[in-house]
């Protein structure tokens, strides 16, 4: 019916004329019979760094033939659009997802078995970081990386604040802020309302979490006493901040406000510093990074041990390519140069020593022990989504309103969505 | 007497309803009094296009959105492509939760208020353009016609950079001006604030299309009018209130109306100011439905939540298509 | 208010009395220029801040005036990858859109202003209530039947989409237009031989033109904005349109004002000079359309 209704309209042709325009190209030798495919692959925003780009698409080029087009994704509205485009006759091939994310993706049947490419290249993934690729006892994505948060300051201002070493406890971290909000007209630490991964670190810190079971279902643990505890350092953090109490660290970019040279300090992953540097090259020399110091100097703050999967959309007709793709991009020399290039935590411990030498990595390496994530089952997705309760609660928390009555008021929320119908 | 509501307001046709038509050199003949020919088959093969596209395009999501509702649709179901019904249990889970009637409560405040500021203005706009000497309406007429013509993207954009927080020039002039509690006020922060800031932005983009088709409208009261109203003794406000109101009401009507329509299904503007934040307090209806069903991924809930909205601007709009449909009818 | 508030009331020398004459004269101008004031400012406001340099937005006391023009943000904007293309997906929608709609609209306001036939009233109410429609909340039920139909990504369903959003109210106001042009013309041409056909093409159409035209700037601006829907359906970076790429670039450059204004002015231009155009004659079409009353 409504084909024919185009052909009716007679513009059918040059639409398509138009919409067509763009794809195919001329294939390259390879190989393989994959000559004249292209792989398409979902990455986030940040998580490919530029020459790894480079090299891994030259080597999946060479090795199959097949051309690899990557689209960088963002993260807000990032599970509408997976989940969509999961559902559509030509899916992405190969996705990144959040691992806080896999596992309600893993239970839509959207993603394809991975179980044979585990047992060929899988086997020395760590254990820890491969769980949340893991749903019902079947591999439906392959571990990529992991990361977590540092302190990223700015070495001049805090220089000009009389500051000579990096603090290795919390009162030595405030005692460095004061420092810089009275010696400098730097504002001391740039920390939106709604940083959430940071508090949950600091969450991890407490020993709590942001659910819990209860009586066989998932319910809120906002009501918590050690959440509010971990709030209240939140809250402090968030005093030496002019930065928006109701938004989050990508909106507007944290890193771009730190690249403007105003901020003393923002609480931030690796490849942060990139965009600070794309945006102000200048900054690139005053960039320094220190662990999140803890209570006392031998154990740092909790962190959220943040992380990606790789994974194959169920729906993709080019299966075999994709796990040929996952190959290259999990071998053991581009997960290093991964590591190396991007400061992120590699998929396998005898791959660590590759992020030796990066600072950003290095001042993450020591918190990696004390860190965790949220509950890898598949309900949690549902609390991401926008507008993320958790949020509302610690922008609630930052206006003034109590620990209490703050998590009272989103409490009904988390736990609608933990028991919505999947 | 024949009256004419035009469901659609920029060819403002009406007449007054109390006095006789001035007769005008090559006017055709008035609508009741038209002879028209027998069309036969023409008419139907004229409109088939218009609601073939109307059917295929509009009817069938519409169908097919009803047919959401009544599904469990979330992730897995919309990924694997099955259809499971769910009964009636989307809707009985929306109208009997609170949220829901909160979102319609706050739906119908925020047309009302806003459509009345609308039309407040506008006709106030209009009726001063109508007073202004030729150059001031066409300085006047420019400056309406950009914010007329500013792309509610575009618009939302800029008036996210008007009221930001940090540098925002709002910030700054309310410092400037004495209320030094205004520098660095997040207006985004607060549900009225947010409210302001989305309301002024409606009403902005709105008010020009009220003011320069009003003043239109009011190019077309003929002068005798005034003349025999000042003959008889009229004060300026009698003459305002026995002349020009009257000629422009059906005129007011059907904008007010129409006007109604828009804001309440007004999504882009709500939507990229604040998401409907903070804490969902600036939702209206079609962004609750968008944000539970496309955001929470709970789409047959979304689904219910939509059909719910359109009834229920089906049922605001109901005495205005009587109002027209009566209309139709007087023409015949 | 003082006055018949209308064009004649308010003509100087009107009345007499010198000091209410000058009131008289002066309130009106004044409010017009506050008026006017508040009703661009929003809009230099954004090509100002296009223009400045970062050091003149991010200061402490705004800068009113870009004294020191710079071009780099619009560079900035238009560095987006496949920007040209994004440019010609939005022209080729909006345009086809919305003449497809004119097309369409006419035959069908033709004969629901000239005709009298069986159903007419239904049918206007058809229009009626479609204009109602409130497209954003739909978009899962239009995405599953493109998604079924296998036409994602693609233009097409896009411009059909954007034909029927402004065909309701295209139909109603050109309706009214049609209604608008006496009816005598058009049988007096027919009396001179001319065909049914003819007689729409030589007499009437020149006297639509306006209306048409006043007619098209609401598809315009809603085809031209349209945001939700090509979201969902087109996630392919070729088949995508501005407003994404506006929306895409606020996120991303959500601090940098001074980029953000230059896309936004980008994105606004091509609106804004198209109703400065159309204004003269679309006003004039109004004015023509409500005189015939």
């Amino acid at each position: 019916m409504r084909r024919g209704l185009i052909a009716a309209t007679g513009i059918a042709a040059l639409m398509a004329g138009v919409a067509a325009c763009g794809t195919g190209g001329e294939a390259e030798s390879g190989a393989d019979g994959f000559k004249g495919q292209t792989l398409t692959l979902w990455a986030m925003d940040g998580s490919t760094p530029e020459q790894w780009e480079k090299d891994v698409k030259a080597a999946f080029e060479k090795k199959t033939g097949a051309k690899l087009k990557l689209e960088v994704q963002q993260w807000n509205g990032i599970q509408q659009k997976i989940t969509t485009a999961l559902s559509e006759p030509d899916p992405p091939d190969v996705i990144e997802v959040g691992n806080t994310q896999t596992p309600a993706y893993a239970k839509t049947g959207g993603l394809a078995d991975l179980g044979d490419l585990k047992k060929d290249i899988g086997t020395d993934w760590t254990e820890s970081v491969n769980k949340s690729a893991v749903y019902g006892g079947k591999q439906y994505a392959a571990p990529w990386y992991t990361v977590n948060r540092t302190v990223i300051y700015n070495k001049r201002i805090w220089r000009d604040a009389g500051i000579d070493k990096t603090p290795r406890t919390r009162a030595e971290f405030f005692d460095a802020l004061d420092a810089v909000e009275k010696k400098t007209d730097a504002e001391p630490l740039y920390l939106p309302g709604q940083n959430w991964y940071f508090f949950d670190g600091l969450l991890i810190g407490k020993d709590a979490g942001l659910i819990k079971k209860q009586g066989g279902k998932w319910v809120s643990n906002l009501a918590d006493p050690k959440v509010g505890s971990a709030m209240k350092l939140y809250e402090k953090y968030a005093s030496y901040s002019d930065a928006p109490k109701d938004k989050d660290e990508a909106t507007p970019q944290q890193a771009e406000v730190f690249a403007k040279g105003k901020t003393g300090a923002f609480i931030g992953l690796g490849w942060e510093a990139a965009t600070a540097v794309e945006a102000n090259p200048e900054i690139k020399k005053d960039i320094g990074y220190f662990t999140i110091p803890g209570e006392s100097a031998d154990k740092p703050e909790g962190v959220f041990l943040g992380g990606s999967n790789l994974a194959v959309a169920a729906g993709s007709e080019k299966q075999e390519l994709a796990k040929e793709f996952l190959k290259i991009a999990l071998s053991d020399k581009f997960e290093g140069a991964l590591a190396e290039e991007g400061g992120v935590i590699p998929n396998k411990h005898s791959l660590q020593k590759k992020v030796e030498g990066n600072p950003a990595a290095e001042a993450a390496a020591p918190a990696v022990a004390g860190g965790g994530l949220t509950p890898l089952i598949p309900q949690w997705a549902a609390v991401e989504n926008p507008p993320n309760p958790v949020k509302s609660y610690m922008t609630a928390v930052l206006k003034g309103k109590s620990h209490a009555a703050a998590a009272e008021s989103v409490e009904d929320e988390i736990n609608k969505r933990l028991s919505q119908k999947q | 007497m024949s009256v004419r509501t035009h469901d659609a307001p920029p060819p403002v046709r009406s007449t007054p309803p109390t006095r006789p038509r001035r007769p005008r050199p090559g006017d055709g003949a008035p609508h009741g009094g038209r002879e028209r020919r027998s069309a036969g088959g023409l008419p139907y093969l004229l409109l088939l296009p218009a609601l073939a596209a109307t059917a295929v395009l509009l009817g069938w999501p519409l169908v097919m959105n009803g047919l959401l509702s009544f599904q469990n649709l979330n992730m897995t179901q919309l990924i694997q492509h099955v259809t499971e019904w769910a009964g009636t249990d989307n809707y009985r889970d929306t109208l009997g939760s609170e949220d829901f009637w909160r979102v319609t409560l706050r739906s119908v405040l925020f047309t009302a208020v806003n459509v009345a500021l609308i039309m407040l203005f506008g006709t106030l706009t209009g009726l001063l353009l109508a007073r202004l000497g030729p150059r001031m309406r066409l300085l006047l007429c420019a400056g309406l016609v950009l914010a007329w013509a500013m792309p509610v993207i575009a618009a939302t954009t800029v008036y996210q950079w008007l009221f930001a927080q940090r540098f925002g020039v709002v910030n700054w002039v309310l410092d400037a001006v004495g209320f030094h509690s205004m520098a660095g006020f997040n207006w985004t922060g607060g549900q009225m604030s947010t409210f302001f800031v989305i309301s002024l932005l409606i009403v902005w983009t709105s008010v020009p299309f009220v003011a320069i088709n009003l003043y239109a409208a009011t190019t077309t009261i003929p002068k005798e009018l005034y003349e025999a109203a000042s003959l008889d003794g009229a004060s300026a406000a009698q003459s305002f209130a026995t002349v020009t109101l009257p000629f422009l009401r059906p005129f007011l009507l059907v904008t007010t109306f129409l006007e109604v329509i828009w804001i309440f299904k007004a999504f882009p503007h709500i939507f990229a100011v604040n998401e409907g934040g903070p804490d969902r307090l600036t939702e209206t209806l079609p962004v609750y439905a968008f944000v539970e069903g496309v955001g929470n991924q709970h789409y047959g809930m979304g689904a219910a939540i939509s059909v719910l909205t359109i009834l229920i601007l089906l049922a605001l709009m109901s005495y205005y298509l009587r109002i027209a449909m009566r209309q139709e009818e007087d023409e015949k | 208010m003082k006055g018949p508030l209308t064009r004649r009331g308010g003509r100087p020398g009107s009345r007499p009395g010198s000091r209410a004459r000058t009131w008289a004269r002066v309130w009106p101008n004044a409010t017009a220029l506050v008026l006017f004031a508040g009703f661009v400012f929003p809009v230099y406001w954004m090509f100002s801040t296009a223009f400045k340099p970062d050091s003149d937005i991010v200061t402490d006391s705004p800068v009113w005036f870009p004294s020191r023009p710079t071009l780099e943000h619009f560079a900035t904007a238009v560095q987006a990858e496949n920007f040209w293309t994004l440019v010609r997906n939005s022209v080729t929608v909006t345009l086809v859109a919305v003449g497809l709609a004119l097309l369409i609209a006419l035959f069908a306001a033709f004969a629901l202003a000239r005709m009298r036939f069986a159903g007419r009233r239904s049918i206007v109410l058809v229009f009626m209530v479609a204009q109602m429609a409130p497209w954003e909340v739909m978009v899962i039920a239009i995405y599953m039947t493109v998604r079924d139909a296998d036409m994602l990504n693609s233009l097409v369903p896009l411009t059909l989409f954007y034909t029927v959003m402004v065909l309701p109210l295209t139909i109603l106001t050109l309706r009214g237009y049609v209604a608008a042009v006496p009816k005598e013309l058009e049988e007096s041409a027919m009396v001179d031989g001319c065909g049914r056909t003819q007689a729409f093409r030589r007499v009437i159409f020149p006297l639509l033109a306006p209306g048409v035209m006043a007619t098209s700037l609401f598809g315009f601006i809603t085809a031209w904005n349209e945001f939700p829907m090509v979201l969902i359906l087109n996630k392919d970076a070729q088949a995508q349109t501005l407003p994404l790429w506006l929306s895409g670039f606020q996120t991303a450059f959500g601090d940098d004002w001074g980029a953000t204004m230059a896309a936004a002015s980008l994105f606004a231009l091509p609106i804004l000079l198209l109703f400065l155009y159309l204004q003269r004659k679309a006003v004039s079409g109004l004015t023509a359309g409500a005189v015939k009353g």
